[in-house]
Protein backbone atom coordinates (compact mmCIF):
# COMPACT_ATOMS: atom_id res chain seq x y z
CA UNK A 1 0.00 0.00 0.00
CA UNK A 2 2.83 2.00 0.10
CA UNK A 3 2.82 2.51 -3.41
CA UNK A 4 -0.73 3.30 -3.65
CA UNK A 5 0.69 6.21 -1.50
CA UNK A 6 3.70 6.91 -3.94
CA UNK A 7 1.03 7.01 -6.24
CA UNK A 8 -0.90 9.66 -4.60
CA UNK A 9 2.25 11.67 -4.42
CA UNK A 10 2.37 11.76 -7.65
CA UNK A 11 -1.14 12.01 -8.63
CA UNK A 12 -0.97 8.64 -10.55
CA UNK A 13 -4.13 7.12 -11.82
CA UNK A 14 -2.92 3.71 -10.64
CA UNK A 15 0.53 2.20 -10.21
CA UNK A 16 1.82 -1.40 -10.84
CA UNK A 17 2.91 -3.36 -7.82
CA UNK A 18 5.03 -6.84 -7.41
CA UNK A 19 3.02 -9.90 -5.50
CA UNK A 20 -0.64 -9.94 -4.87
CA UNK A 21 -0.85 -11.76 -8.58
CA UNK A 22 -0.73 -15.24 -7.08
CA UNK A 23 -2.49 -13.99 -3.79
CA UNK A 24 -6.36 -14.24 -2.49
CA UNK A 25 -6.14 -10.44 -2.26
CA UNK A 26 -8.21 -10.53 -5.77
CA UNK A 27 -10.86 -12.55 -4.30
CA UNK A 28 -11.43 -9.70 -1.79
CA UNK A 29 -10.28 -6.81 -3.13
CA UNK A 30 -12.23 -5.19 -6.28
CA UNK A 31 -10.03 -2.33 -6.54
CA UNK A 32 -6.59 -4.57 -7.40
CA UNK A 33 -6.74 -4.69 -11.32
CA UNK A 34 -4.54 -6.94 -13.76
CA UNK A 35 -2.84 -5.43 -16.40
CA UNK A 36 -0.82 -5.89 -19.00
CA UNK A 37 2.66 -4.06 -19.25
CA UNK A 38 2.82 -2.96 -22.45
CA UNK A 39 6.56 -2.88 -22.85
CA UNK A 40 6.46 -6.66 -22.15
CA UNK A 41 2.89 -7.93 -22.09
CA UNK A 42 3.57 -9.34 -18.62
CA UNK A 43 0.63 -8.85 -16.25
CA UNK A 44 0.82 -7.12 -13.06
CA UNK A 45 -1.07 -6.13 -10.22
CA UNK A 46 -2.39 -2.60 -10.46
CA UNK A 47 -3.64 -0.26 -7.16
CA UNK A 48 -4.99 2.90 -6.74
CA UNK A 49 -3.49 5.75 -5.44
CA UNK A 50 -4.40 6.71 -1.88
CA UNK A 51 -4.84 10.41 -1.32
CA UNK A 52 -6.18 10.71 2.06
CA UNK A 53 -8.26 13.90 2.88
CA UNK A 54 -6.38 14.21 6.35
CA UNK A 55 -3.08 13.03 7.71
CA UNK A 56 -2.16 13.27 11.20
CA UNK A 57 1.30 12.53 11.84
CA UNK A 58 3.56 12.60 15.25
CA UNK A 59 6.74 14.59 14.34
CA UNK A 60 9.69 15.81 16.60
CA UNK A 61 9.71 19.21 16.18
CA UNK A 62 7.98 22.28 14.35
CA UNK A 63 8.00 25.75 13.29
CA UNK A 64 5.45 28.00 13.03
CA UNK A 65 5.35 28.03 9.07
CA UNK A 66 4.86 24.56 9.27
CA UNK A 67 8.47 22.61 8.46
CA UNK A 68 8.86 19.78 10.54
CA UNK A 69 11.06 16.73 11.42
CA UNK A 70 10.09 13.70 11.90
CA UNK A 71 11.13 9.77 12.78
CA UNK A 72 12.69 8.07 9.83
CA UNK A 73 11.61 4.76 10.86
CA UNK A 74 7.96 5.69 9.28
CA UNK A 75 6.49 6.11 5.98
CA UNK A 76 5.67 10.30 7.97
CA UNK A 77 7.13 12.02 4.71
CA UNK A 78 5.01 10.16 2.37
CA UNK A 79 2.14 10.27 4.00
CA UNK A 80 1.77 13.57 4.09
CA UNK A 81 2.53 14.56 0.88
CA UNK A 82 0.24 12.10 -0.06
CA UNK A 83 -2.47 13.72 1.51
CA UNK A 84 -4.92 16.57 0.65
CA UNK A 85 -4.50 17.88 4.29
CA UNK A 86 -1.95 17.14 7.23
CA UNK A 87 -1.76 17.66 11.13
CA UNK A 88 1.80 17.82 12.31
CA UNK A 89 1.62 17.28 16.08
CA UNK A 90 4.89 18.16 17.35
CA UNK A 91 7.02 17.31 20.61
CA UNK A 92 8.76 20.69 20.24
CA UNK A 93 8.30 24.17 18.36
CA UNK A 94 11.46 25.54 17.52
CA UNK A 95 12.86 28.46 15.27
CA UNK A 96 12.48 27.82 10.91
CA UNK A 97 16.49 27.06 11.53
CA UNK A 98 16.49 25.09 14.61
CA UNK A 99 14.00 22.73 11.97
CA UNK A 100 17.17 20.49 11.38
CA UNK A 101 16.43 16.74 11.04
CA UNK A 102 18.91 14.36 13.87
CA UNK A 103 19.76 11.06 14.13
CA UNK A 104 17.22 8.75 12.53
CA UNK A 105 14.48 11.73 11.34
CA UNK A 106 13.37 13.35 8.22
CA UNK A 107 13.05 16.63 7.26
CA UNK A 108 9.58 17.43 5.88
CA UNK A 109 8.94 21.10 3.90
CA UNK A 110 6.19 23.13 5.50
CA UNK A 111 4.05 22.90 2.03
CA UNK A 112 3.00 19.63 2.79
CA UNK A 113 2.25 20.70 6.69
CA UNK A 114 -1.17 22.56 7.14
CA UNK A 115 -1.55 22.82 11.03
CA UNK A 116 1.29 21.72 13.92
CA UNK A 117 0.06 21.40 16.82
CA UNK A 118 2.27 21.67 20.06
CA UNK A 119 1.73 18.95 22.33
CA UNK A 120 4.92 17.30 24.31
CA UNK A 121 4.03 13.68 25.10
CA UNK A 122 1.46 13.75 22.03
CA UNK A 123 2.52 10.04 21.06
CA UNK A 124 1.47 8.76 24.24
CA UNK A 125 0.48 5.49 24.91
CA UNK A 126 2.65 4.74 21.96
CA UNK A 127 6.48 6.14 22.20
CA UNK A 128 8.67 8.72 21.16
CA UNK A 129 11.99 6.98 20.18
CA UNK A 130 14.77 8.82 21.72
CA UNK A 131 12.45 10.60 24.08
CA UNK A 132 9.97 8.41 25.64
CA UNK A 133 9.09 4.30 25.36
CA UNK A 134 5.74 3.38 25.11
CA UNK A 135 3.98 3.11 27.98
CA UNK A 136 3.31 -0.56 28.17
CA UNK A 137 1.48 -0.78 31.21
CA UNK A 138 -1.10 1.86 29.79
CA UNK A 139 -1.05 -0.38 26.74
CA UNK A 140 -2.01 -3.19 28.65
CA UNK A 141 -5.32 -1.42 30.31
CA UNK A 142 -6.40 -0.32 27.47
CA UNK A 143 -6.22 -3.63 25.91
CA UNK A 144 -8.09 -5.28 28.46
CA UNK A 145 -10.54 -2.37 28.54
CA UNK A 146 -11.60 -2.17 24.72
CA UNK A 147 -12.39 -6.02 25.53
CA UNK A 148 -15.69 -4.88 26.10
CA UNK A 149 -17.80 -2.19 26.06
CA UNK A 150 -18.83 -0.82 29.40
CA UNK A 151 -15.00 -1.24 30.32
CA UNK A 152 -14.11 0.44 27.27
CA UNK A 153 -16.88 3.59 28.04
CA UNK A 154 -14.74 3.62 31.40
CA UNK A 155 -11.81 4.22 29.78
CA UNK A 156 -12.99 6.52 27.17
CA UNK A 157 -14.43 8.65 30.34
CA UNK A 158 -11.39 8.45 32.76
CA UNK A 159 -8.70 9.37 29.69
CA UNK A 160 -10.15 11.25 26.99
CA UNK A 161 -13.61 12.81 28.13
CA UNK A 162 -12.42 13.73 31.64
CA UNK A 163 -9.00 14.85 31.30
CA UNK A 164 -9.54 18.76 30.75
CA UNK A 165 -6.86 19.33 28.16
CA UNK A 166 -3.46 17.56 27.20
CA UNK A 167 -1.35 18.39 29.91
CA UNK A 168 -4.19 17.09 32.26
CA UNK A 169 -4.34 13.90 30.33
CA UNK A 170 -0.26 13.39 30.88
CA UNK A 171 -0.77 14.06 34.81
CA UNK A 172 -3.71 11.64 34.76
CA UNK A 173 -1.54 8.93 32.94
CA UNK A 174 1.57 9.65 35.25
CA UNK A 175 3.70 10.41 31.94
CA UNK A 176 7.12 10.67 32.50
CA UNK A 177 10.30 11.42 29.74
CA UNK A 178 13.73 9.90 29.27
CA UNK A 179 14.67 12.74 31.27
CA UNK A 180 14.59 15.22 28.42
CA UNK B 1 27.68 -21.34 31.47
CA UNK B 2 25.35 -21.47 34.81
CA UNK B 3 22.28 -21.76 33.05
CA UNK B 4 22.45 -23.96 30.45
CA UNK B 5 18.16 -24.75 30.30
CA UNK B 6 18.29 -23.24 26.71
CA UNK B 7 15.02 -21.47 25.47
CA UNK B 8 13.49 -22.85 22.43
CA UNK B 9 13.66 -19.76 20.91
CA UNK B 10 17.53 -19.79 21.80
CA UNK B 11 17.63 -22.74 19.20
CA UNK B 12 15.69 -21.40 16.87
CA UNK B 13 18.00 -18.76 16.98
CA UNK B 14 20.80 -20.34 16.33
CA UNK B 15 19.05 -22.44 13.60
CA UNK B 16 17.95 -19.17 11.83
CA UNK B 17 22.37 -17.82 12.28
CA UNK B 18 23.06 -20.83 10.29
CA UNK B 19 20.92 -20.35 7.40
CA UNK B 20 22.88 -17.00 6.54
CA UNK B 21 26.12 -16.89 4.69
CA UNK B 22 29.06 -14.46 5.44
CA UNK B 23 28.26 -11.19 2.72
CA UNK B 24 24.72 -11.50 2.44
CA UNK B 25 22.27 -8.65 2.63
CA UNK B 26 19.09 -9.39 5.43
CA UNK B 27 16.94 -7.64 6.31
CA UNK B 28 14.11 -7.93 9.19
CA UNK B 29 10.59 -6.83 9.52
CA UNK B 30 8.49 -5.41 12.51
CA UNK B 31 7.79 -7.99 15.00
CA UNK B 32 10.68 -10.39 14.27
CA UNK B 33 12.85 -10.26 17.43
CA UNK B 34 14.08 -14.19 16.43
CA UNK B 35 15.37 -13.32 12.92
CA UNK B 36 16.69 -10.07 14.49
CA UNK B 37 18.63 -12.20 16.95
CA UNK B 38 19.56 -14.51 14.43
CA UNK B 39 21.27 -12.23 12.41
CA UNK B 40 23.36 -10.83 15.12
CA UNK B 41 24.30 -14.13 15.89
CA UNK B 42 25.43 -14.97 13.12
CA UNK B 43 27.19 -11.88 12.23
CA UNK B 44 29.27 -12.20 15.49
CA UNK B 45 29.93 -15.92 14.49
CA UNK B 46 30.69 -16.88 11.65
CA UNK B 47 29.50 -14.32 9.04
CA UNK B 48 31.45 -11.16 10.14
CA UNK B 49 30.73 -9.26 6.87
CA UNK B 50 26.58 -9.50 6.96
CA UNK B 51 24.86 -6.65 5.96
CA UNK B 52 21.61 -6.16 8.32
CA UNK B 53 19.02 -3.89 7.56
CA UNK B 54 16.72 -5.04 11.59
CA UNK B 55 14.05 -2.97 12.26
CA UNK B 56 13.78 -1.48 15.44
CA UNK B 57 17.71 -1.63 15.77
CA UNK B 58 19.01 1.88 16.77
CA UNK B 59 22.08 1.44 15.01
CA UNK B 60 20.44 -0.08 11.64
CA UNK B 61 20.31 3.28 9.28
CA UNK B 62 17.80 3.43 6.41
CA UNK B 63 17.45 6.84 4.78
CA UNK B 64 13.54 6.77 5.13
CA UNK B 65 10.17 4.71 5.97
CA UNK B 66 9.54 0.68 4.90
CA UNK B 67 9.05 2.21 1.16
CA UNK B 68 12.96 1.99 1.06
CA UNK B 69 12.99 -1.45 2.53
CA UNK B 70 10.57 -2.39 -0.26
CA UNK B 71 12.47 -0.73 -2.87
CA UNK B 72 15.61 -2.57 -2.17
CA UNK B 73 13.51 -5.62 -2.19
CA UNK B 74 12.26 -4.66 -5.74
CA UNK B 75 15.56 -4.25 -7.25
CA UNK B 76 16.66 -7.16 -5.96
CA UNK B 77 19.08 -5.93 -3.52
CA UNK B 78 17.75 -8.07 -0.23
CA UNK B 79 18.77 -11.45 -0.27
CA UNK B 80 17.47 -12.95 2.95
CA UNK B 81 14.07 -11.87 4.59
CA UNK B 82 11.82 -13.54 7.36
CA UNK B 83 8.02 -14.29 7.46
CA UNK B 84 5.66 -15.49 10.23
CA UNK B 85 1.84 -16.46 9.76
CA UNK B 86 -1.55 -17.60 11.48
CA UNK B 87 -1.15 -20.53 9.23
CA UNK B 88 1.20 -21.95 7.09
CA UNK B 89 0.37 -24.62 4.35
CA UNK B 90 2.43 -27.49 2.61
CA UNK B 91 3.61 -24.86 -0.38
CA UNK B 92 4.86 -22.39 2.02
CA UNK B 93 1.81 -19.97 1.34
CA UNK B 94 1.41 -18.00 4.50
CA UNK B 95 -2.05 -16.28 5.83
CA UNK B 96 -1.41 -13.41 8.23
CA UNK B 97 -5.43 -12.11 7.77
CA UNK B 98 -8.22 -14.17 8.61
CA UNK B 99 -8.78 -18.07 10.44
CA UNK B 100 -12.29 -19.10 8.63
CA UNK B 101 -14.20 -17.08 6.10
CA UNK B 102 -13.03 -13.61 5.33
CA UNK B 103 -15.84 -12.19 5.70
CA UNK B 104 -17.15 -13.89 8.86
CA UNK B 105 -13.77 -14.62 10.42
CA UNK B 106 -13.15 -16.42 13.68
CA UNK B 107 -9.88 -14.30 13.86
CA UNK B 108 -9.13 -11.11 12.33
CA UNK B 109 -5.26 -10.07 12.09
CA UNK B 110 -3.40 -6.48 10.84
CA UNK B 111 -3.01 -8.45 7.62
CA UNK B 112 -0.36 -9.26 4.97
CA UNK B 113 1.35 -5.48 4.98
CA UNK B 114 4.04 -6.20 2.79
CA UNK B 115 4.76 -9.58 2.67
CA UNK B 116 3.52 -10.67 -0.94
CA UNK B 117 6.20 -8.40 -2.49
CA UNK B 118 8.85 -9.52 0.09
CA UNK B 119 7.91 -13.03 -0.13
CA UNK B 120 8.50 -12.49 -4.07
CA UNK B 121 11.45 -10.33 -4.06
CA UNK B 122 13.67 -11.25 -1.86
CA UNK B 123 16.38 -13.59 -2.63
CA UNK B 124 15.05 -16.47 0.13
CA UNK B 125 12.37 -16.20 3.01
CA UNK B 126 12.54 -17.85 6.16
CA UNK B 127 9.54 -18.66 7.56
CA UNK B 128 9.66 -18.90 11.42
CA UNK B 129 7.16 -19.53 14.10
CA UNK B 130 6.43 -19.17 17.97
CA UNK B 131 4.87 -22.78 17.86
CA UNK B 132 4.64 -26.08 15.82
CA UNK B 133 0.89 -27.52 15.68
CA UNK B 134 -2.11 -28.67 13.22
CA UNK B 135 -3.81 -25.10 14.00
CA UNK B 136 -0.55 -23.44 12.39
CA UNK B 137 1.12 -26.20 9.33
CA UNK B 138 -2.15 -26.78 7.57
CA UNK B 139 -2.79 -28.64 4.52
CA UNK B 140 -3.93 -25.30 2.99
CA UNK B 141 -4.31 -21.76 4.20
CA UNK B 142 -7.51 -19.98 4.73
CA UNK B 143 -6.39 -17.29 3.06
CA UNK B 144 -3.43 -16.49 0.80
CA UNK B 145 -1.47 -13.16 1.46
CA UNK B 146 1.50 -14.44 0.19
CA UNK B 147 2.91 -17.51 -1.54
CA UNK B 148 6.20 -19.52 -1.68
CA UNK B 149 7.25 -20.08 -5.04
CA UNK B 150 5.55 -19.43 -8.81
CA UNK B 151 2.96 -22.04 -9.00
CA UNK B 152 1.03 -21.52 -11.73
CA UNK B 153 3.99 -19.63 -13.99
CA UNK B 154 2.39 -16.14 -13.87
CA UNK B 155 5.13 -14.35 -11.91
CA UNK B 156 7.72 -14.36 -14.42
CA UNK B 157 9.55 -11.38 -12.51
CA UNK B 158 9.71 -13.20 -8.71
CA UNK B 159 13.06 -13.03 -7.80
CA UNK B 160 12.46 -15.89 -5.08
CA UNK B 161 10.80 -17.73 -2.60
CA UNK B 162 10.82 -20.05 0.63
CA UNK B 163 14.39 -21.64 1.61
CA UNK B 164 13.46 -22.64 5.50
CA UNK B 165 11.12 -22.84 8.10
CA UNK B 166 12.44 -22.64 12.01
CA UNK B 167 10.27 -23.76 14.37
CA UNK B 168 10.22 -24.53 18.36
CA UNK B 169 10.63 -28.67 17.12
CA UNK B 170 12.51 -28.23 14.04
CA UNK B 171 14.26 -26.75 10.45
CA UNK B 172 12.16 -27.29 7.39
CA UNK B 173 13.23 -27.11 4.07
CA UNK B 174 11.11 -26.12 1.28
CA UNK B 175 11.82 -28.95 -1.62
CA UNK B 176 11.61 -27.64 -4.96
CA UNK B 177 11.32 -31.08 -7.13
CA UNK B 178 8.45 -32.54 -4.76
CA UNK B 179 7.14 -28.24 -4.44
CA UNK B 180 6.48 -28.75 -0.80
CA UNK B 181 7.97 -28.01 2.94
CA UNK B 182 9.96 -31.34 4.37
CA UNK B 183 11.25 -32.05 7.47
CA UNK B 184 15.01 -30.68 7.19
CA UNK B 185 16.27 -31.76 10.61
CA UNK B 186 14.90 -31.81 14.66
CA UNK B 187 16.74 -30.40 17.45
CA UNK B 188 17.62 -32.24 20.79
CA UNK B 189 15.01 -33.92 22.50
CA UNK B 190 12.58 -33.55 19.41
CA UNK B 191 11.16 -36.69 17.56
CA UNK B 192 10.66 -37.05 14.22
CA UNK B 193 6.75 -38.38 15.38
CA UNK B 194 6.33 -35.36 17.36
CA UNK B 195 7.02 -33.41 14.44
CA UNK B 196 4.68 -35.15 11.94
CA UNK B 197 2.33 -35.51 14.82
CA UNK B 198 1.95 -32.01 14.92
CA UNK B 199 2.39 -30.81 11.15
CA UNK B 200 -1.20 -30.84 9.53
CA UNK B 201 0.32 -31.95 6.12
CA UNK B 202 2.84 -34.59 4.75
CA UNK B 203 6.83 -33.93 5.31
CA UNK B 204 8.18 -36.86 2.84
CA UNK B 205 9.96 -38.12 6.03
CA UNK B 206 9.49 -42.01 4.50
CA UNK B 207 12.58 -43.58 3.71
CA UNK B 208 14.37 -40.53 4.37
CA UNK B 209 17.05 -39.84 7.09
CA UNK B 210 16.17 -37.34 9.48
CA UNK B 211 19.09 -35.88 11.39
CA UNK B 212 19.13 -34.74 15.09
CA UNK B 213 21.23 -31.28 15.21
CA UNK B 214 21.76 -29.07 17.43
CA UNK B 215 22.28 -25.71 15.71
CA UNK B 216 23.45 -23.97 19.07
CA UNK B 217 27.14 -24.83 19.78
CA UNK B 218 28.57 -23.54 23.11
CA UNK B 219 30.43 -20.68 21.92
CA UNK B 220 27.13 -20.02 19.99
CA UNK B 221 25.46 -20.57 22.96
CA UNK B 222 28.02 -17.64 24.90
CA UNK B 223 27.89 -14.87 21.82
CA UNK B 224 23.92 -15.01 21.91
CA UNK B 225 23.84 -14.77 25.63
CA UNK B 226 26.42 -11.94 25.46
CA UNK B 227 26.79 -9.84 22.84
CA UNK B 228 23.62 -10.63 20.91
CA UNK B 229 22.06 -10.29 24.30
CA UNK B 230 23.00 -6.78 24.64
CA UNK B 231 21.59 -5.73 21.27
CA UNK B 232 18.37 -7.15 21.44
CA UNK B 233 17.97 -5.46 24.64
CA UNK B 234 18.11 -1.89 22.74
CA UNK B 235 15.98 -3.68 19.15
CA UNK B 236 13.52 -5.93 21.25
CA UNK B 237 13.24 -5.10 25.26
CA UNK B 238 10.42 -6.90 25.61
CA UNK B 239 11.38 -10.35 23.68
CA UNK B 240 14.71 -10.02 25.93
CA UNK B 241 13.17 -10.20 28.98
CA UNK B 242 11.14 -12.74 28.29
CA UNK B 243 14.34 -15.06 27.32
CA UNK B 244 16.74 -13.81 29.30
CA UNK B 245 15.09 -12.09 32.48
CA UNK B 246 15.69 -8.69 33.73
CA UNK B 247 18.86 -7.10 32.36
CA UNK B 248 20.82 -7.28 35.99
CA UNK B 249 19.85 -10.10 36.44
CA UNK B 250 21.87 -11.19 33.72
CA UNK B 251 24.79 -9.11 33.23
Amino acid sequence: MLLGLQAGVHNLPFIPVFGFLDSDYLRIRPDLKILKDPYTGIEYVVVPPIMPDWAVIHATRGDRNGGITTLSTRNDRLLAMASRKTIAVVEELVEPDQVLPGLHEVYVASVHIDAVVLAPGGAHPTGCPGRYDIDAAHMAAYVTAAKDESSFQKYLETYILAPRDHKDYLEKVGFKTNGK
Amino acid sequence: MENKNIHPSERMIGAIARLLKNGERVATGTLSPIPAAGCFLAKYTHAPELELLIYGDPENRLSEGFHELFGLAQQGKIDVFFLSGIQIDQRGSVNLSVLGDYRKPSLRLPGGAGSSMLYAMSGRTILFTNNHNRKLFVPKTDFVNATGFDETGITPWRRGGLSHVVTPLCVMAFDLSRKQIILDYVFPGITVAQVVENTGFDLAVEGREIPTIDPLSETDLATLRGPVQAKMRQAYPLFARTIWGAETASE
